[in-house]
């Protein structure tokens, strides 16, 4: 039997009306690695903080490597030997690698400066023992990838003895390659006897990694899965809390006209042409590897920026977009990737975030008018299912999915003949997902066109009438109805 | 009241104007402590005699409000004021121009280097702090180096003067008080109830989404530094107006009274967050602690200083406000 390295002991946690812990229970033995899933709002973060000393438990106790485990600082728990990564990489941009892993109230001096030359050979040896990677450890931090961050600050915490390592969402901005890398570190560590606590969104990821995965529901622990010993549809109903419809997949009949038309498409100069027509009410998929051109292609389509050359035609019309407000003059909306630098704005309630692209259904010979703003989201509002106060709250109080889906809204709202989207569901809960693609598909249907990049290959199958596999900057091939399978996609992209 | 009837009314006295309401309480607390430090406060004459000395960084914080809600602010306020004082007196006493066209050349002057400005800014995107402090010493350098130091002093007495600075309504009113509330009203509608109002609140608050959202930020911008030195130019006239002199030095750190007024009034130096209202409210806080210090007979130096703490004060409250309305 495994030594039992953390017990969390009915743990409760009340902010206000909400219970956000409900007696929460679980063990976590020594070197495991247990996935913690959950929807936005069931806790999951609640139960971090508490770890890691950012919230205090209500009651219920937590015991952590023998002793009892209060801390009141994150910088207690991390004495203690509790490490958190959250999405947002706390580095110094503008220093080395070598500076950021030795960063703290003690660098190694040498005469009264910091030691450089040790800390660069100290933290090479760090990286060949620990992760079993080589690293230049004077590059400045700002040159590094997303991947090369997140092991400097794994190498950090590590080189701190931490002994419990909770990452929180450490993939989603990660290209597949290198989460394989982050999984194949992970099962490193682990052999090191180092815990692990993983936080995805991503199902395939936590059954990948996770010796056994925890599911949290409305502050409680609603199931627990180790592994081998459950399948994919299990664990997604008990995250999400009742049975989800398999994605059925029809063959639709699709029109016969053609919505969008771009030929001898070109993302750059060296780049190959593209050349594809997308029928009107068609959901077209565009795949491929971080870098491919997937979002390169949609997002030039918006004219942000536009492409190096090549023509559309938008329903037989040569039309010509240079910039963002071009495209919405003629009626393409985008849904960026990233909601939070490229979507929200923060300071604002619902109803300005939604009705900020569609200016003129709200503003009358250039005077605003509130009510016109108030009617129109709240059809939106309605429509879609958004939970929130009010159209007047401000946007930061909504959950990731209600937020994605007001953005979602912005778009529908300009009446768009074509919508672009890059990855429409990023970041947010299974339940968001499955409805944000339901508004999708009935959308379809009424006649929007949808052009999606997504390296979500599952979610594409499940969504598109076809899918465009981009490869190094061009394009691979296209797969329609049966051929769309996450194999032949994976091979047409590497 | 439903729960969430109660939170929608919470949340729409946020947005709008939530904030506008501690400034103005904070506005009434310090006259009441004044009215029984300084005699003879608590009084109609004073009221106007605030309204007066607010006229001024008024104008300028409220046209700056809009100019720091896109995102950015403009040191080179003062000097444009100065600019504009100096070649209307210049044009008229020295050329012989007529006064309303000296005053609509100064003026287009005025656009013309707020346009300036905001090309600066946009095309190389420097931060204003540089690009407007750049810009202030340039401008400067105009106003000193057209009349070589000089005032332009012993104006005649002109319709002109009396619309902008010298006439009395009512014989009682000064009419800069008139053009502060113009200008109070004006700019409210422009920021508050206008696309163009709408896109400046997007602008400030996340740039690249306004792009996406198809915004032209970059012309947005522009318009913001112009609408800031055409309130400088209106300010230029309400003084040359009351004093019938300008002088190349005149309006030095009224860029920064500007700011900090602006700041009082809960306009977030991150952009995305203002009212005119609450730096109209923020310039009369300002105005009101000079007054009831000069009242109470306090020492010259220690006015300054006890101005900076009350700016301090002020944004230490907005904080906390901001913090507790954001959870």
């Amino acid at each position: 039997m495994a030594e039992t390295i953390l017990t969390i002991e009915s743990v409760s946690k009340r902010f206000g009306a909400t219970q956000a812990l409900n007696n929460v229970s679980f063990n976590v033995e020594k070197s495991e690695v247990i996935g913690l899933a959950g929807e936005n709002g069931s806790g999951k973060s609640t139960l971090i903080k508490i770890l890691c000393g950012v919230h205090q438990a209500d009651s219920g106790t937590v015991v952590f490597m023998g002793k009892a485990h209060a801390p009141e600082s994150p910088s207690q728990a991390e004495r203690a030997g509790i490490s958190v990564f959250h999405q947002e990489i706390p580095i110094c941009y503008n220093m080395s690698v070598a500076e950021n892993v030795f960063l703290g109230n003690r660098m190694p001096v040498k005469r009264g400066m910091p030691d450089k030359k040790f800390m660069v050979l100290e933290t090479k040896r760090l990286f060949r023992e620990l992760l079993d990677e080589p690293i230049d450890a004077t590059k400045l931090m700002r040159n590094c990838s997303v991947a090369e961050r997140q092991m400097a600050l794994l190498v950090r915490a590590l080189r701190k003895s931490a002994t419990l390592v909770i990452l929180d969402e450490p993939t989603t901005a990660l290209a597949p390659g290198e989460v394989q890398k982050l999984i194949t570190i992970i099962r490193g560590l682990k052999n090191k006897s180092i815990t692990f606590i993983f936080i995805s969104h991503m199902m395939d990821e936590l059954i990948e990694i996770s010796d056994k995965v925890t599911v949290l529901r409305d502050g409680k622990v609603v199931g627990e899965f180790l592994r081998g010993g459950y399948n994919r549809d299990e664990l997604a109903s008990s995250i999400a809390g009742k049975t989800l419809d398999a994605d059925k997949k029809k063959i639709r009949k699709l029109s016969d006209k053609i919505a969008i038309e771009v030929s001898n498409y070109r993302l750059d100069e060296q780049a190959e042409p593209i050349n594809i027509a997308i029928k009107s009410g068609e959901i077209f998929g565009v795949a491929g590897l971080a870098g491919s051109g997937r979002s390169d292609i949609v997002r030039s389509l918006f004219g942000a920026p536009p492409a190096y050359d090549g023509q559309v035609k938008l329903y037989g019309e040569d039309i010509s977009i240079k910039c963002p407000q071009d495209a919405i003059q003629q009626s393409i909306g985008y849904l960026p990737e990233d909601r939070k630098t490229m979507g929200l704005f923060y300071a604002q309630d619902v109803k300005f975030n939604l009705g900020i692209a569609n200016l003129d259904q709200w503003i009358e010979n250039g005077v605003v008018n509130l009510r016109k703003l108030k009617r129109l989201s709240e059809k939106f509002v309605g429509m879609f299912n958004i939970k929130m106060a009010g159209i007047s709250s401000k946007i930061t109080s909504l959950s990731g999915g209600n937020q994605q889906k007001i953005l979602l809204s912005r778009w529908l709202a300009i009446q768009p003949k074509v919508l672009l989207m890059n990855e429409p569901t990023r970041g947010v809960d299974i339940g968001a997902k499955q409805e944000i693609k339901e508004i999708i598909r009935q959308m379809a249907l009424e006649g929007v066109t949808f052009m999606i990049a997504s390296a979500e290959i599952e979610e594409l199958i499940a969504l598109s009438d076809r899918i465009l596999v981009m490869n190094t900057r061009a394009p691979n091939c296209i797969l329609a109805g049966k051929e769309m399978t996450k194999e032949k996609i994976v091979e047409a992209s590497a | 009241m439903t729960k969430q009837a109660k939170a929608e009314k919470r949340s729409l006295r946020l947005a709008f104007g939530g904030r506008d309401v501690g400034v103005l309480v904070a506005n009434i607390l310090i006259a009441i402590v004044f009215s029984f430090l300084a005699g003879g406060y608590f009084s109609s004459y004073t009221l106007l005699l605030l309204l007066r000395q607010t006229s001024e960084v008024g104008i300028i914080a409220m046209a700056m409000t809009i100019l720091i809600v896109c995102g950015e602010f403009d040191l080179s306020v003062g000097a444009i004021y100065a600019v504009v004082g100096i070649i209307t007196g210049l044009l008229f006493q020295n050329f012989g121009v007529n006064l309303f066209l000296s005053a609509t050349a100064a003026m287009v002057l005025a656009l013309f280097l707020g346009y300036l400005n905001g090309l600066l800014i946009t095309k190389t995107g420097m931060h204003s702090f540089i690009g407007t402090l750049a810009t202030m010493m340039v401008f400067r350098g105009i106003a000193m180096v057209s009349t070589g130091g000089r005032p332009v002093s012993s104006l005649p007495k002109m319709p002109f003067f009396t619309i902008f600075g010298e006439g009395m309504i009512f014989d009682i009113i000064p009419v800069p008080i008139l053009w502060l509330l113009a200008m109070c009203v004006f700019l409210f509608f422009i920021l508050h109830k206008t696309s163009f109002g709408v896109k400046v609140f997007a602008t400030g608050d996340n740039r690249e989404a306004a792009e996406l959202a198809g915004i032209d930020t970059i012309t947005i911008k522009r318009y913001c530094f112009m609408l800031t030195a055409f309130s400088a130019g209106i300010v230029a006239f309400t003084s040359i107006g009351f004093l019938r002199t300008a002088t190349p030095t005149q309006g030095q750190g009224l860029e920064l009274e500007a700011i900090a007024a602006a700041v009082i009034g809960g306009t977030s130096m991150m952009g995305g967050v203002g009212s005119i209202f609450g730096s109209f409210l923020g310039a009369l806080i300002m105005a009101q602690v000079r007054t009831g210090l000069v009242l109470m007979g306090t020492d010259a130096f220690v006015q300054d200083a006890l101005v900076g703490l009350v700016i301090a004060l002020a944004v230490i409250i907005n904080v906390q406000l901001s913090k507790k309305n954001s959870v």
